[in-house]
C-alpha cells in the first residue's frame, strides 16, 4: 500500500467509519427525545417550568374638573420589602451598619440605630427568620421610594442588595372629599358608583398582557418573557367634567352649613349652567352617626314627593291651556278646605286672614288651597273645556314639560320619576290625588329632575339635558367632545314662559312671596320655596306629619338667568321647617358666591361714580404684603400715603383716604402674624423654616407661639376668623 | 449592495465553502446567544443587547482575524509552531497555579492591566496540533519507527494533556483524541496507537490518583461526581432535564427566533447547552443542519488530503478540522445526553471569548491551506 492511499484510507475511514456515523447518531438522538420522548418532556416542562400570565394593570385615566383641576388621579405608591438572603455575606456585613443608621433615622423611629442593626442581623438569622419578603414600609410615595432605594446595601439593586420595592397605583382625590359621590369609585368590595363608574372603561384603559416566568424558585422570582405575545397596557382616557371646583365648593360648604344649622337628615345642592345644562356643582350630605358625610347621591338618586316647588308645573299647566289669568281669584277659605273626606291646610298662618285672593298671591304665597282649588276646578271634571279628558288634560301637560321621564344624567342610578296616569288604578288613582298633585305631592320627582324644570324655564323653554362630562381626553388630546344636548325644544309656549318668570319673581320681589326674605339688592334672582310634608298621614281632621322636607328652585340673575339651583334639606329638626327659611338660605349664599365670582356679571368696582369715603367705610388695622395693597388701592382709586420699605404694610384709615405703614419682621423671632390673612401668614412663616397647622377660615386672631421666640423649625398653630 | 458582496468574495481566497460554512456558523451563533442569554441580560441591569453586541463585536474581530490568518503562507505556521508549543506550557502552569476562578474551574489567565480573561489551554491546543501536524509530515518517510518519529510525537501530547487535564478534564480528552486521529490520518502503526491510547488511560490514572493529595489543583471529585451523576441516571441532572424539554420544545420545526422558553430555565444555555436552544427555536431540522456544517467542513477538508496527502498543510487542516468536530459533537453529545456534562463549548456558536477568536484563527489556517492546495493543484 502506497503512503498516498493509506492516508486517504485512513481519511475516508474517520469520514465514513466515525464523522459521519457520529452526526446520524446525534440527529437520530434529537428525535428521540424531540419526538418519541417529546411528549412526555413537554408536559413535564409545563408542570415544572412554571409560567404564569400577569396582567399589567394600565394607569388609570383622571377626573378633571371644568377648570383642569385634578378631582381624582392615579399615583404610584410602593410597598418595600427586604430579602435579607439576598445579599452575600460580604455585602451584607459591610453594609449592615450603615444600613441601620439610615433606617433607623429616616425610616422606622421606633427603633434605636444599635436596635435595627440587631433586627437585621436576626433577619438573617435562620433560626429567627426564614422569609425572603420582609416587609420594611407599606405605602411609599415614588420619591421617598428613590430615597430609600439609596440606602448602602438597597443601592446595589434587587438581586445583590435585596431590596424589593412593589408598586401598586392609588387612586387619590387633590380635592378631599368634594363631590365625593359623584366622582364616586371602582373598588374591590364596593358597588361602583358615580362617574368613576360611569366612565370606567374611559377610565381603565387597556390592561397589557405578558407571560411571566419563574426565573428563581426559591427567591420567587419572576420576570417578564420578551417575547411576542406581550402586550402593552394602555392608559385610561381623562374624563373631563363640568364641575366647578370653586362652586362646587362654595356649595358644599354652604349645604353642610344649613344642615348643621338645621340639624338635617340629608340635603343636596345642585348648581346647573341655564344655556347648555353643565351641572357646576352637585353637593350631598347625609347624617351619619353624628358626623357629616357624601353618604348618598341624594341629588341624583333620591325622588320623593317635591312638594310646593311643584306648583310652578301646575300654574302652567293652566296658562297653557289658558284657564287661569294671574288676576283671577280663588277662596282659599281661610287656608283650609276638604276634599272628599280629605283635608288640605296651607303651611302659611297667614292664609287664616284671608279667604279670596289672586291667582298670583296664591302662588307667591303657596297656598295650597289656592293652588289646589284652581286645579281641580279645571281639570276635575271632564267639561268640554278641557276636551271631556278632566285629569288626563292635566297629567298630559306634565309629559309636554317632560317632568314624567328621568333626565338620563351620565351616572348610575337616577332615581325614577312618577307622575301618575289620569284615573289608573295601577297607580293607585284617587278622587283626592288631582288637588294633592297641584301642590306636589302624589309625585315624585329627584331633585335634579326639578331641577332641570325650572332650568327649561329659565333658559326660555328649552329644556336642557343635565350632563356632567364635557370631555374625552387621551393624552391631553380630546378624543369624544359632548355637546349641550337639548332634551326639548319647547316645554311651553313663550307667553306662559314670561308669565311664570314673573311669578317666580314674584315669590321674592313681593312683600308677601315666601321668599321675600332672601331677597338682596345687589342682583336679582327668581325662585319658588317648597316645604313637603314627609311620613304624613291625611284624614279628615287634617295630616298628622313626620317631618318636612324644606326645598328652595331658582335661577339667577333674574333678567338675564346664567345659574339655576335647587337647594333640597330633608327633616331639619331645629330652626325652622320652611323652604324660605331652612333650603333658601343656602340657596342664597350659593347665588351670592358665583355671583361675586362671575366678572361677567357685574360691572367693574371702579366704574360708575367715585363714593365718598370715610373712616368707617375704610379697612383699617389690616396687614398685608405692601405691594398688594398698591395694587388693590390704584384699582379702586382710594387716596393713601406712605411707602413702606417692608414687606408687609398696615393700613390705617385716616377720614376719607388712607395711610399705609411699616411692618417688620425679624428673621431670627417668630413673628406675630395675628390680623395677617392665611396666605401672607404661611408665606412668612413657612419662610422661616416653621410647620403651619391652623383652624378656620377669614384673619389671623391667635398664634401658639408668642412672637419674639427664638426659631426652632417648630410646629406653630394658628386660629383664624 | 451586490457590488460590495462582489468585492468581499473577489477578496476572499480560499475555499468559498468553507467560508460559507464559517459565516453560516457565524450567523447560528448571533442568533443562538442572543436569544439564550436573554434571562442572563436580564438579571444583570436588563440590558438584553449587551450580550449581543458583545457577541457580535467578538465574531467581528474572529473574522478580521480569519481572514487576516488566511493571508499568511501555512508554512509560516509550521515554523510558528514549536514557539508556540514552547510558550504554552509555562501558560499553563502559570494557570494551574495562578490562574482565575470562573464558574468554580481555574481555566483562565488574567491578562495584566487588562479586565479581559484569556483560556490558555485554547492556546494551547492549537500549538498542539501545529506541532503534532509537523511532526507526523517531516517524519513522514520513518513514521512507522518508534524512537525516532513515534516518541518525539507523543511526548508534548502527553505533557500539554496532562496540564489541561487537572482544570479541564473534558479539553484535554478531546485534545488527545484529536491528536490520535491525527496520527491515525499520519500513518502512525495501528499498534502504536493502541499503546498510546493506553499510556492516556495511564497518565489519567496518576492524575486522578494525585488528585487525592492536591484536590485544590486537580478536580478529580467533580469528574467522579460528574460520572456518578451519569451512570446513577441522566434524569436526575437538572440541565440535562431542561436540556431535553428545550429539544422537546423545538419538535421537527421549532418555535421561532427568540421564542425560547427553556433559555430561562437552563443554567449556561448560551454555551454548554446551547444546542438545545438552537433545537428549541429552529427545531430539529435546525439542529441537523448545524450538525450537517460541520460535517460539510471535515468533508472539505477531506478534500484537501486527498489532493496532497503528504503536506504540511493538508495534514494541520486535517487536525483543526477534528478538533472542531469533536469538540462540536461532544457538546452536542452532552446536549442530548449521550456523554456526561462537559463544559466544553459548541465551536464557533457559543459565546466565549478565547473559544471563538481561537475558532476563527483555525478557520483562517484552514482557509489559508485550501487557498495554495487549490492553487498548486488547479
Amino acid at each position: 500500500m502506497d503512503v498516498k492511499n493509506e492516508v486517504l484510507y485512513r481519511v475516508y475511514f474517520l469520514l465514513f467509519g466515525l464523522v459521519i456515523p457520529v452526526a446520524v447518531l446525534l440527529v437520530y438522538r434529537s428525535i428521540t427525545i424531540g419526538i418519541v420522548e417529546g411528549e412526555e418532556w413537554r408536559n413535564r416542562a409545563l408542570l415544572e417550568n412554571v409560567i404564569k400570565e400577569r396582567t399589567i394593570e394600565a394607569e388609570r385615566g383622571n377626573i378633571l374638573a371644568e377648570d383642569g383641576s385634578l378631582l381624582a388621579t392615579s399615583v404610584p405608591i410602593f410597598d418595600l420589602y427586604f430579602d435579607p438572603y439576598a445579599p452575600s455575606d460580604e455585602d451584607f456585613l459591610a453594609n449592615v451598619d450603615s444600613l441601620a443608621v439610615s433606617m433607623a433615622r429616616y425610616v422606622d423611629n421606633s427603633y434605636t440605630v444599635g436596635g435595627y442593626r440587631k433586627y437585621l442581623m436576626e433577619l438573617r438569622d435562620t433560626a429567627i427568620n426564614r422569609s425572603r419578603h420582609v416587609l420594611i414600609k407599606r405605602k411609599v410615595s415614588y420619591n421617598e421610594k428613590r430615597f430609600i432605594q439609596q440606602f448602602p446595601l438597597f443601592n446595589l439593586g434587587q438581586f445583590r442588595g435585596g431590596f424589593i420595592p412593589e408598586k401598586r397605583s392609588e387612586r387619590v382625590r387633590p380635592f378631599g372629599l368634594l363631590a365625593r359621590r359623584t366622582i364616586g369609585w371602582v373598588l374591590d368590595g364596593a358597588t361602583p358608583i358615580g362617574l368613576e363608574s360611569s366612565f370606567d372603561e374611559e377610565l381603565g384603559g387597556e390592561p397589557g398582557k405578558v407571560m411571566m416566568i419563574n426565573v428563581d424558585r426559591r427567591r420567587d422570582l419572576w420576570k417578564p418573557m420578551d417575547d411576542l405575545t406581550a402586550v402593552e397596557p394602555q392608559i385610561g382616557d381623562d374624563v373631563v367634567t363640568t364641575l366647578n371646583i370653586n362652586i362646587q365648593d362654595i356649595a358644599e360648604e354652604a349645604l353642610l352649613r344649613g344642615m348643621q344649622k338645621h340639624d338635617a337628615q340629608w340635603g343636596t345642592a345642585i348648581v346647573m349652567e341655564v344655556k347648555t345644562g353643565a351641572i357646576r356643582a352637585i353637593a350631598n350630605i347625609g347624617r351619619n352617626n353624628g358626623s357629616w358625610l357624601e353618604d348618598y347621591n341624594y341629588g341624583i338618586g333620591k325622588s320623593t314627593e317635591p312638594g310646593s316647588t311643584f306648583k310652578l308645573a301646575s300654574m302652567m299647566a293652566m296658562l297653557e291651556d289658558g284657564f287661569v289669568k294671574l288676576t283671577d281669584s280663588v277662596d282659599i277659605e281661610n287656608g283650609q278646605t276638604q276634599f272628599y273626606d280629605v283635608t288640605m291646610d296651607d303651611s302659611s298662618p297667614i292664609s287664616y286672614r284671608l279667604d279670596s285672593i289672586s291667582a298670583y298671591d296664591a302662588f307667591i304665597m303657596s297656598s295650597n288651597v289656592g293652588m289646589a282649588k284652581l286645579v281641580n276646578k279645571h281639570y276635575g271634571e271632564k267639561t268640554s273645556a278641557n276636551n271631556k279628558l278632566g285629569a288626563e288634560a292635566f297629567i298630559n301637560r306634565m309629559k309636554q314639560f317632560n317632568l314624567h321621564l328621568p333626565t338620563g344624567i351620565e351616572i348610575e342610578g337616577e332615581g325614577k320619576p312618577l307622575i301618575k296616569e289620569a284615573y289608573s288604578t295601577e297607580d293607585y288613582w284617587s278622587g283626592i290625588t288631582l288637588p294633592w298633585m297641584a301642590i306636589g305631592y302624589e309625585t315624585r320627582l329627584t331633585p335634579l329632575q326639578m331641577l332641570s324644570f325650572y332650568n327649561a324655564v329659565a333658559n326660555n323653554g328649552r329644556l336642557m339635558k343635565p350632563y356632567l362630562v364635557q370631555e374625552i381626553r387621551r393624552f391631553g388630546e380630546p378624543v369624544e367632545h359632548f355637546r349641550p344636548t337639548v332634551a326639548k325644544k319647547k316645554i311651553a309656549e313663550p307667553e306662559t314662559i314670561s308669565t311664570v318668570r314673573k311669578l317666580l319673581e314674584g315669590v321674592i320681589e313681593e312683600d308677601r312671596g315666601t321668599g321675600h326674605d332672601l331677597r338682596t339688592d345687589r342682583y336679582r334672582f327668581a325662585g319658588k320655596t317648597g316645604t313637603a310634608q314627609v311620613d304624613y298621614e291625611r284624614g279628615s281632621r287634617g295630616t298628622r306629619v313626620g317631618g318636612h322636607q324644606a326645598s328652595f328652585a331658582g335661577y339667577f340673575p333674574a333678567e338675564d338667568p346664567q345659574y339655576s339651583c335647587i337647594v333640597v334639606i330633608n327633616k331639619p329638626r331645629q330652626g325652622g321647617i320652611y323652604g324660605g327659611d331652612v333650603a333658601g338660605p343656602v340657596f342664597r349664599e350659593i347665588a351670592d358666591q358665583c355671583f361675586y365670582s362671575l366678572m361677567e356679571l357685574h360691572r367693574p368696582m371702579n366704574a360708575g361714580p367715585k363714593p365718598v369715603y370715610t373712616t368707617a367705610t375704610l379697612p383699617s388695622g389690616d396687614i398685608g404684603r405692601a405691594t398688594d395693597f398698591h395694587r388693590i388701592l390704584d384699582q379702586l382709586d382710594i387716596q393713601f400715603y406712605g411707602d413702606p420699605a417692608t414687606e408687609l404694610g398696615v393700613l390705617s384709615a385716616k377720614s376719607d383716604s388712607l395711610m399705609l405703614y411699616r411692618r417688620t419682621i425679624l428673621d431670627d423671632q417668630v413673628p406675630n402674624v395675628v390680623g395677617l390673612g392665611l396666605r401672607d401668614a404661611l408665606y412668612v412663616l413657612e419662610n422661616r423654616k416653621l410647620k403651619v397647622e391652623f383652624n378656620g377660615v377669614g384673619k389671623v386672631v391667635k398664634q401658639s407661639i408668642l412672637p419674639g421666640t427664638a426659631l426652632r423649625g417648630q410646629t406653630i398653630w394658628l386660629a383664624l376668623e | 449592495m451586490s457590488n460590495i458582496a462582489a468585492r468581499i468574495y473577489a477578496e476572499l481566497k480560499g475555499d468559498k465553502a468553507i467560508w460559507s460554512v464559517m459565516v453560516l456558523l457565524g450567523i447560528f451563533s448571533i442568533l443562538a446567544v442572543y436569544s439564550a442569554t436573554g434571562s442572563l441580560a436580564y438579571q444583570q441591569d436588563g440590558n438584553t443587547e449587551f450580550y449581543l453586541f458583545k457577541h457580535s463585536g467578538l465574531l467581528a474581530v474572529g473574522f478580521l482575524l480569519a481572514y487576516l490568518g488566511h493571508l499568511i503562507h501555512y508554512m509560516k505556521y509550521n515554523r510558528w509552531a514549536p514557539v508556540l508549543l514552547a510558550l504554552s506550557i509555562p501558560l499553563l502552569m502559570i494557570t494551574i497555579f495562578y490562574g482565575a476562578e470562573i464558574n468554580d474551574a481555574r481555566r483562565w489567565i488574567k491578562i495584566p492591566y487588562t479586565s479581559l480573561t484569556f483560556q490558555t489551554s485554547d492556546l494551547a491546543k492549537l500549538a498542539l496540533i501545529l506541532y503534532v501536524a509537523r511532526s507526523l509530515t517531516s517524519k513522514q518517510d520513518y513514521i512507522k519507527d518508534f524512537n525516532s518519529a513515534f516518541l518525539p510525537i507523543i511526548m508534548p501530547v502527553l505533557i500539554i494533556c496532562c496540564l489541561i487535564a487537572p482544570s479541564d478534564l473534558s479539553t484535554a480528552i478531546m485534545l488527545f483524541l484529536t491528536c490520535v486521529f491525527m496520527m491515525f490520518v499520519g500513518r502512525v502503526s495501528l499498534q502504536y496507537i493502541g499503546l498510546l491510547l493506553f499510556l492516556g488511560v495511564v497518565s489519567f490514572a496518576l492524575l486522578y490518583a494525585l488528585g487525592g493529595f492536591y484536590p485544590d489543583l486537580i478536580r478529580s471529585t467533580t469528574w467522579v461526581n460528574r460520572f456518578r451523576e451519569f451512570m446513577d441516571g441522566p434524569d436526575q441532572i437538572y440541565q440535562v432535564i431542561q436540556a431535553k424539554m428545550a429539544i422537546a420544545n423545538g419538535e421537527w420545526f421549532g418555535m421561532g427566533p427568540g421564542n425560547s422558553i427553556q433559555r430561562n430555565f437552563l443554567p449556561m444555555s448560551s454555551s454548554d447547552f446551547i444546542y438545545a436552544i438552537i433545537v428549541e427555536e429552529y427545531g430539529i431540522i435546525g439542529g441537523a443542519f448545524l450538525i450537517f456544517l460541520y460535517v460539510f467542513l471535515f468533508f472539505r477538508v477531506t478534500r484537501m488530503v486527498t489532493k496532497s496527502p503528504k503536506a504540511f498543510g493538508a495534514m494541520v487542516a486535517m487536525g483543526l478540522s477534528i478538533l472542531l468536530v469533536t469538540q462540536a459533537f461532544l457538546n452536542i453529545a452532552v446536549a442530548v445526553n449521550l456523554v456526561p456534562v462537559t463544559g466544553l463549548t459548541l465551536p464557533m456558536i457559543s459565546q466565549g471569548g478565547t473559544s471563538i477568536i481561537f475558532t476563527c484563527i483555525a478557520f483562517g489556517i484552514i482557509l489559508s491551506v485550501s487557498k495554495y492546495i487549490d492553487a498548486s493543484t488547479g
